[in-house]
């Protein structure tokens, strides 16, 4: 009995293997990113959005490549939010699932270790919020197989510093940062080094380890140092827990931050402690053109996006187009059609410098936080 | 100056905390003598009945804050009933109460992701974030609540050791749990009050952890520092527990203050690990001979 339902496994197998190859024209795209933990409600976000547009094309005939039609599927991992995991879902992606490209993750940590794999197996990858440089360009080279469709750490850290400088005329800055995350050093390091240019001072530079619940030691110390602003380079739970006890000590400068922020939770959570805060963001909600995405996707999930929706959704959008320049659902040509393109996303221009594989030219959006909604103040392009 | 009591401060708001959840992990090791880590799953259960009685059940504070530590109390004497009762009638060696005890712990953890959900949750604000300034001095008004309250509940946990019969009979038991069945003492009555104590506690631990952080399922976690506290207090030894906890939570207030976040638990451990190898019983653990 045993064997027999072995064979018929078997032979189960071999025909599921023949219909991927054959008859059924599918195009497999991974997906990965943290479905459990702290940036779960992101990973959701993400993995949603492009289950919804991949069923959009599909119920719209599918994508034409090459003159066949072909329908896309999605195979979503969850990475736990761990590097070492996001290492074994790529290799299963690539190695079991074998996938034409893969669209995530939301984080540089766990973009940059995936590099090796991806150059092996030949598989692009489009990752949606990992804004550190190292995720597409290490040591000068760029990386053949990474993309991204959001800007750089760089290029947020420099307009946060050119807005504290500029717009809210801050002289002195503390930093506050988690040595753990290469997110949260990459931005700290060139808010400095940007602060510092336009004559500012940062007159205390403090760090957390990750998983740290308590702020105040650190806290304590920026409080004697009496800056103007305060600079949370970091993620939306720590953000605010840090804004809560940095009040609880009396600290009453303007917190300032980058792209992890944007969070219903953190509003809930963060409460009176991160009113009148700003912070760098990749689009404006309010934005024209994103408004027809945000509709689709509470009409079928129910619920409003997250940041991160947005960006998967021109994730999705580059992908297709790559796929259809390439002309044949092929890693390697995909990756190869990716350098130079050029594509009008929800969250703007999307045009890919083949040197550094970024979207090059996309303006940022500086909010603040008003009555416990994020209120758009102006569009900033750093210098 | 200004900075050294606001860091001492930081370091006895953390520390109360530590305490309240290392004296569960010193009651039951002073009977039972294995590490009850099911205790750190105990703890974020009662974090999510306080958040729950507050928000679904919509209760005032301290009928939630009840609910909770009366909650913990049941969840902990039903995981000494499930996982170390049946182990404790087949005399099973004490490794296996360690390995019980974790699986319990993970147990509790991803009972929570798979019925809760994975995401943290914020308890609602219950006091005023306004903290009480004196002069350039800031104190939260949570923290000087928690610090209170911990110290009335550890006094009143000291106080019910030290006079009431029952209390007597743990005393007894932690000397010598066999000697004291041999005397008459129902020591499986004896082992459930103090799963029941360390669980209550563990509730009002879990309640302020999740008011003054988070509420998340990997909240048990945390508690690795309060067990390394009670360890270094002396195992077995409350006021122990309570002074290693206490010193802990200041020993990284400083370290982080001062020094840099990056050294905190470096530094914190190194000093503990010192004076381990100084006094191996903590600095107020019993001395126990064995006598062959």
């Amino acid at each position: 009995m045993k064997k027999l339902l072995f064979a018929a496994l078997a032979v189960a197998l071999v025909l599921a293997g023949c219909g991927g190859g054959g008859k059924s024209d599918v195009i497999k795209v991974g997906w990965l990113g943290a479905l459990t933990g702290d940036q779960a409600v992101w990973g959701e976000n993400e993995l949603n959005t492009v289950k919804m547009l991949f069923e959009e094309y599909n119920a719209a005939g599918g994508i034409e490549v090459g003159g066949r039609k072909y329908t896309l599927e999605v195979i979503g991992y969850d990475n736990k939010g761990d590097p070492q995991e996001s290492v074994n879902v790529t290799k299963r992606l690539t190695g079991q699932d074998k996938v034409v490209a893969i669209i995530g993750p939301n984080s540089s940590g766990n973009a940059i270790p995936m590099a090796p794999i991806l150059e092996k197996a030949k598989v692009p990858d489009i990752a949606t919020v990992a804004t550190n440089p190292k995720v597409t360009v290490q040591d000068g080279k760029v990386k053949p197989y990474n993309f991204r469709v959001c800007f750089i750490d760089p290029y947020q850290g420099a307009v946060a510093a050119g807005f504290a400088y500029d717009r809210l005329n801050a002289r002195t800055a503390a930093v506050l940062y988690d040595v753990g995350d290469d997110y949260s050093q990459g931005l700290r390091e060139f808010f400095k080094v940007n602060f510092e240019k336009k004559g500012g001072t940062i007159v205390a530079d403090e760090s957390f380890n990750s998983g740290d619940v308590d702020f105040r030691p650190q806290l304590s110390k920026i409080k004697a140092s009496n800056p103007d602003v305060i600079f949370m380079p970091y993620f939306f739970k720590e953000v605010a827990l840090s804004a809560n006890q940095a009040r609880d000590l009396g600290i009453k400068a303007t917190l300032l931050g980058g792209d992890g922020w944007p969070s219903d939770q953190l509003i809930s959570m963060g409460g009176k402690a991160v009113e009148g805060s700003y912070f760098v963001n990749h689009l404006d909600y309010a934005d024209p053109a994103v408004q027809d995405f945000k509709t689709r996707y509470k009409a079928k999930y129910g619920k409003e996006t997250e940041l991160n929706g947005f960006l998967a959704h021109d994730a999705v959008l580059l992908f297709v187009e790559g796929l259809k320049k390439a002309g044949k659902a092929n890693g390697e040509a995909i990756a190869k059609a990716l350098e130079g393109i050029d594509v009008q996303g929800i969250t703007g221009r999307i045009h890919i410098s083949p040197e550094t594989h970024n979207p090059e030219g996309k303006d940022a959006a500086i909010e603040k936080i008003v009555d416990g909604q994020y209120v758009f103040q102006e569009k900033y392009a750093a210098q | 100056m200004v900075q050294f009591l606001q860091q001492l401060i930081n370091g006895l708001s953390i520390g109360s905390v530590y305490a309240l959840m290392a004296v569960g992990y010193s009651l039951v090791y002073s009977i039972m003598n294995f590490s009850n880590f099911a205790h750190g799953g105990v703890i974020m259960l009662g974090a999510y009945f306080g958040f729950f009685g507050l928000t679904l059940l919509k209760l005032p504070f301290a009928l939630a804050f009840l609910l909770a530590s009366i909650g913990t109390f049941f969840v902990a004497i039903l995981v000494e009933r499930i996982a170390y009762k049946p182990l404790r009638e087949r005399r099973a060696p004490f490794l296996y109460f360690i390995i019980s005890a974790m699986g319990a712990s993970i147990l509790l953890e991803n009972l929570v992701i798979a019925t809760i959900g994975p995401t943290f949750r914020t308890y609602p604000e219950v006091f005023s974030k306004a903290p009480i300034e004196l002069g350039p001095l800031a104190i939260g008004r949570l923290d000087l609540i928690i610090f209170v309250i911990s110290a009335v509940s550890l006094t009143l946990l000291i106080l019910f050791i030290d006079k009431t019969k029952l209390g007597k009979a743990i005393q007894a038991a932690s000397y010598n749990v066999k000697a004291c069945a041999l005397m008459g003492v129902n020591t499986d009555r004896v082992i459930l009050t103090v799963f029941g104590l360390g669980g209550f506690l563990a509730g009002i631990a879990g309640v302020f952890f999740g008011m003054k952080y988070t509420v998340y399922p990997q909240i048990g976690n945390i508690t690795t520092k309060s067990f390394i506290a009670a360890v270094f207090g002396g195992l077995g030894s409350l006021p122990g527990a309570v002074l290693g906890s206490i010193i802990l939570g200041i020993i990284e207030t400083f370290v982080a203050g001062y020094l840099s976040s990056q050294f905190r638990d470096l530094i914190a451990f190194v000093i503990l690990i010192a004076v381990l190898v100084v006094r191996p019983t903590g600095i107020m653990g019993k001395v126990t001979e064995d006598k062959a």
